[in-house]
């Protein structure tokens, strides 16, 4: 009897340990200090769950996996989505290439599941809505005018099942004009396990992390494979956030310590983290000892495959060592980082963009895209994306692309014509730029004169064009932040299911154009204006039509001077009365 | 004997019982007065109506009695928070990341947890009237929507600039007193108030109430038709005012009210004197059944769960209405991955072709394998 229930009991767990799927979460911290003295904090926060996102009936039961999030992507049939919000412009020739590549403002790609190919604009619609209540952002301002579907820019990060390889499944938008702050912060913190309370987040105090040269959070959602044959389908969601903070602004010196750049020391980490690490990039260090770290790393790891090499200090806050110990003590774990020698050398990367407008007046305007390649012997393919809101009437026979001053044909281009009020204008252009040479991209248009009603409240502000992307596939993993891979975690526990392709997403300045602004008084204006015409006009016309003639004493003064002149008469007798009956006045008071 | 005692110990047992049955239910008491109020939750609508740096001090009023709402016990589920503008990430702000409504700059307003659920361009007066009406499209999350019900009691907090008979949105647009009366009524009739406290912060405030006609609405504005409603003082760190005077004084005065405590509306209303205020705080109180002394603060500022005691019985009747489905589910498509950059953009067809000249090949296989085995298991019978 007692066999057969344990027998039972041994069969529930069994079963229940295939219904929930394997939840692990990681929590790393990758310290990168740039030349040019300014340091890149990245937050990484990784949850891996084994699940197929095509399983519905899988997404009723959370462990480490966000519940909120997660009834969003199964209600919107999801397949990968990435969603960042980003304040400040990544500047390329001082950090190199960004980690999390992001465009000023908020900017949400999202690939759905074939499903829902004959639906997927309702719901984008409706996806973006939720996720603005979610993040507290204006994602809602996201809608069909300014949605575009990248052809060849924006490749999948993560496996698929779809059967399209086309972008009818993707779509894609951003919103250069938004705001973050900790209202958005607040909500992003929530999706992880620990919260704020313990671990790597509690570091994040927005007094502080506000007070930076760039940030961008972001929010990751893909599949990849457990297994090299891709049998078992493993969802992954990844927060990051990446932070560029100047130390000479925050404390007044170039050396850094994680109690300068967030307020105090690290003193625990998450207890529902499998891995939590903290890595500095030292490369380099080993030649020159140009600066010095304390505490002592847990172990250094050696990029050597990588051209050039990388090396990395590594503190593990699990498991048993003096890291762990440190954060348990009354002062915490508190990295300090001191130059010895800092030498201003900033090694510009070789390939790097840069936009701006032309033009001038209030009818036509253009933008000049340039892209500039250093190196001296390889060219560098690159895809160029842009989506240009319908308010800029594109020309499409202005586009020149030149290769130093030589016009050229694009190897592909994609062209959507905009649509008033409905669609974008979107552009993409695919080539190679040639060895130490500059490709321009230039293109005119003409600012629309908006509808009266379609004008923000700061009208007079401008109109943001958001940023160009562009795709480049670059030669080697020099000037990128952190070696490209598609791993899920730095340390790689998880294989990779892909290899590094040195594959770089860079993104061109947002710029703001003043479109020509009605007088927004004018209604009044005109209201006033009337009325006084119609006074003055049907006022004396009523007057001449209502009023008797009469005849008038020609001795009366006539006319408005002779009338003022009488009164003016008898205001001055009032005033000043004749001279005798004032003396008749004082007499009657001496008398008294 | 023994087996007696026992029976008599069980007997006594259950007569115990009983008795004790008899005192729960035999003596209905009368809970009808057991509550003051009738409200079994509460909800905030705080909005701030006003664009511009220079407009920090109402983005800071809005912000201030929100953090007093959520000290008094409304979770961040139960406000609906609109802020016109950015103040705390704005350029302009040396401090990023925090409003002080006090230039001591003791408590930072917007904090460390805040929640806005319409911000910028989101704050007009449409989605505003659409917001309390509950008018909503069928995709607005949870966290945009009042969801309040008959047994709410809601207050509403605005605060902008002002006129005779209506109130400025963003500098661009107004909603009238007429508007706001009849977005009020509309929401008795769809019975999504209990009781309103309505409470504005504007010049000649006492023009935004004047119109209302809906029953169960208290009203305070922060001065009357024909007064200007004035700020209390400025930062001179960042040159602009912080706070409102009405809103200050309202603020002091909820600094000492607890969750527990028995302040009521009526000290509030003593408490904003015209001397304080240097405008006369004016009042609505003929819509409301209750006396203002009766009223506590904490009816509309906080979030006191009141217990319904039932005489009846209810029973809650599970019903498992969602039964897992065991379909016979599609076999998934196998998962790949795709190039991360495209070698070539017209190689994409070529792909195309590959797949499903190797589907074709898939299927072609099985065909002859199905037949093949078919043709063994005919010859075997044979």
């Amino acid at each position: 009897m007692s066999a057969t229930w344990w027998g039972c009991c041994c069969f529930v767990c069994f079963l229940s340990s295939f219904v929930v799927g394997k939840e692990d979460f990681h929590e790393e911290l990758y310290i990168k200090p740039f030349p040019s003295g300014d340091v890149l904090t990245y937050f990484q926060f990784t949850t891996l769950w084994s699940v197929d996102i095509r399983d519905k009936n899988a997404f009723s039961h959370y462990n480490l996996f966000p519940k909120s999030f997660g009834q969003i992507i199964t209600k919107y049939s999801v397949e990968e989505l990435h969603l960042s919000l980003t304040q400040g412009f990544w500047n390329t020739h001082l950090w190199g290439y960004a980690m999390q590549p992001a465009s000023p403002g908020a900017e949400l790609a999202v690939w759905f599941q074939d499903e829902v190919s004959q639906s997927i604009d309702k719901e984008w619609r409706s996806l973006t809505n939720v996720l603005s209540g979610q993040f507290c952002a204006s994602l809602n301002f996201i809608k069909a005018e300014n949605t575009a579907s990248p052809n060849v820019s924006f490749r999948r990060r993560g496996v698929t099942s779809s059967k399209y390889n086309d972008s009818r499944t993707l779509r894609y938008s951003s919103l250069p004009r938004e705001i973050v702050c900790t209202e958005n912060l607040t909500p992003w913190k929530k999706l992880l396990p620990c919260d704020s309370k313990s671990g790597l987040s509690s570091l994040l105090n927005s007094l502080l992390i506000y007070k930076v040269k760039y940030h961008s959070m972001s929010i990751n959602l893909r599949t990849i494979c457990e297994d090299s044959e891709c049998q078992v389908p493993l969802l992954e969601l990844q927060q990051t956030l990446s932070i560029v903070t100047d130390p000479v602004l925050r404390s007044g010196g170039y050396d850094w310590s994680l109690r300068k750049l967030f307020g105090h020391s690290l003193r625990s980490s998450c207890p529902l983290a499998t891995t939590s690490k903290v890595l500095v990039d030292i490369t380099g260090n080993d030649t020159d000892f140009s600066f010095s770290l304390k505490p002592k790393p847990t172990r250094i790891i050696l990029k050597a495959e990588e051209e050039p090499s990388r090396q990395f200090a590594v503190y593990n806050l699990k498991g048993k060592g003096k890291i762990p110990k440190l954060l348990s003590s009354d002062s915490g774990f508190n990295l300090v980082f001191k130059w010895k020698r800092r030498h201003n050398h900033v090694k510009v990367p070789y390939f790097f963009a840069h936009r701006f407008l032309t033009g001038y007046g209030e009818e036509h305007a253009g933008i000049q895209c340039e892209m500039y390649n250093h190196h001296k012997t390889a060219s560098i393919k690159i895809v160029y994306f842009q989506v240009f809101p319908w308010h800029f009437r594109i020309f499409l026979h202005t586009l020149r692309i030149r290769i130093n001053d030589v016009i050229i044909k694009p190897e592909y281009i994609d062209y959507v014509p905009s649509r008033d009020r409905e669609r974008p204008t979107k552009l993409e252009l695919a080539l190679a730029v040639p060895p130490d040479s500059i490709v321009t991209v230039n293109l005119e248009f003409d600012r629309v004169f908006l509808k009266w009603t379609e004008h923000p409240p700061d009208a007079h502000h401008g109109f943001y064009l958001p940023s160009g992307v562009i795709t480049a596939k670059l030669i080697s993993s020099e000037n990128t932040t952190f070696p490209t891979s598609h791993e899920s975690l730095f340390s790689p526990s998880i294989k990779g299911t892909k290899t590094a392709d040195n594959v770089i997403r860079m993104y061109t300045e947002v710029l703001l154009v003043p479109l020509p602004t009605p007088d927004f008084s004018m209604p009044y204006n005109v209201i006033c204006l009337t009325c006084t015409v119609v006074a003055i006009a049907f006022g004396s016309l009523y007057n001449l039509s209502t009023k008797r003639l009469q005849e008038v004493d020609p001795r009366e003064p006539t006319g408005i001077l002779g009338k003022l002149k009488q009164k003016l008469l008898k205001l001055k007798e009032k005033l000043f009365p004749p001279r005798k009956s004032e003396d008749k006045q004082k007499d009657s008071k001496k008398n008294d | 004997m023994a087996p007696d005692k026992g029976r008599r110990k069980f007997i006594l047992v259950v007569f115990c019982f009983l008795f004790l049955f008899c005192e729960v239910y035999g003596a209905s008491p009368d809970l009808t007065n057991v509550f003051s109020s009738k409200h079994t939750n509460n909800w905030a609508v705080i909005v701030c109506t006003s664009r511009f740096w220079f407009n920090y001090r109402h983005v800071a009023n809005s912000l201030a009695i929100y953090r007093s709402v959520k000290r008094l016990g409304i979770p961040d589920s139960h406000i609906i928070l609109m802020l016109a503008d950015d103040m705390a990430c704005n350029a302009r702000n040396p401090r990023p990341g925090t409003v002080f409504s006090n230039a001591n700059q003791q408590t930072n307003v917007y904090g460390d947890d805040v929640e806005v659920d319409y911000r910028g361009y989101e704050v007009t007066v449409e989605n505003f009237i659409r917001v309390i009406t509950g008018r909503l499209p069928a995709s607005v999350p949870r966290s945009k929507r009042l969801l309040s019900d008959d047994r709410s009691n809601i207050l509403v907090y605005m605060t902008g600039h002002g006129g005779d008979g209506f109130l400025k949105f963003q500098d661009s647009e107004e909603i009238s007193s007429i508007e706001l009366a009849d977005a009020f009524e509309q929401m008795w009739q769809k019975q999504r108030y209990h009781e309103i406290f309505f409470m504005v912060d504007t010049c000649q405030a006492q023009s935004m109430h004047q119109e209302f006609y809906s029953p169960n609405i208290l009203a305070v504005g922060s001065s009357k038709v024909g007064e200007d409603s004035l700020s209390h003082h400025s930062d001179p760190e960042i040159g602009v005012y912080v706070v409102d005077r009405y809103t200050y004084y309202v603020l002091q005065f909820l600094e000492r009210v607890e969750p527990n405590s028995r302040v009521t509306i009526d000290e509030l209303f003593q408490y904003t004197t015209p001397r304080l205020v240097h405008s006369t705080p004016s009042t609505r109180t003929d819509l409301f059944p209750r006396e203002t002394q009766e009223i506590l603060v904490t009816d509309f500022f906080g979030s006191v769960r009141n217990i319904e005691l039932s005489n009846s019985t209810k029973l809650l009747i599970h019903e498992s209405k969602h039964k897992v489905e065991h379909q016979n589910k599609p076999i998934p498509r196998p998962l790949r991955s795709l190039d991360n950059f495209p070698s070539e953009p017209e190689a994409v067809s070529e792909h195309f072709t590959f797949k499903f000249s190797s589907s074709f090949f898939c299927l072609l296989s099985l065909v002859l394998g199905a037949m093949g085995i078919h043709f063994y298991n005919l010859s075997v019978t044979l």
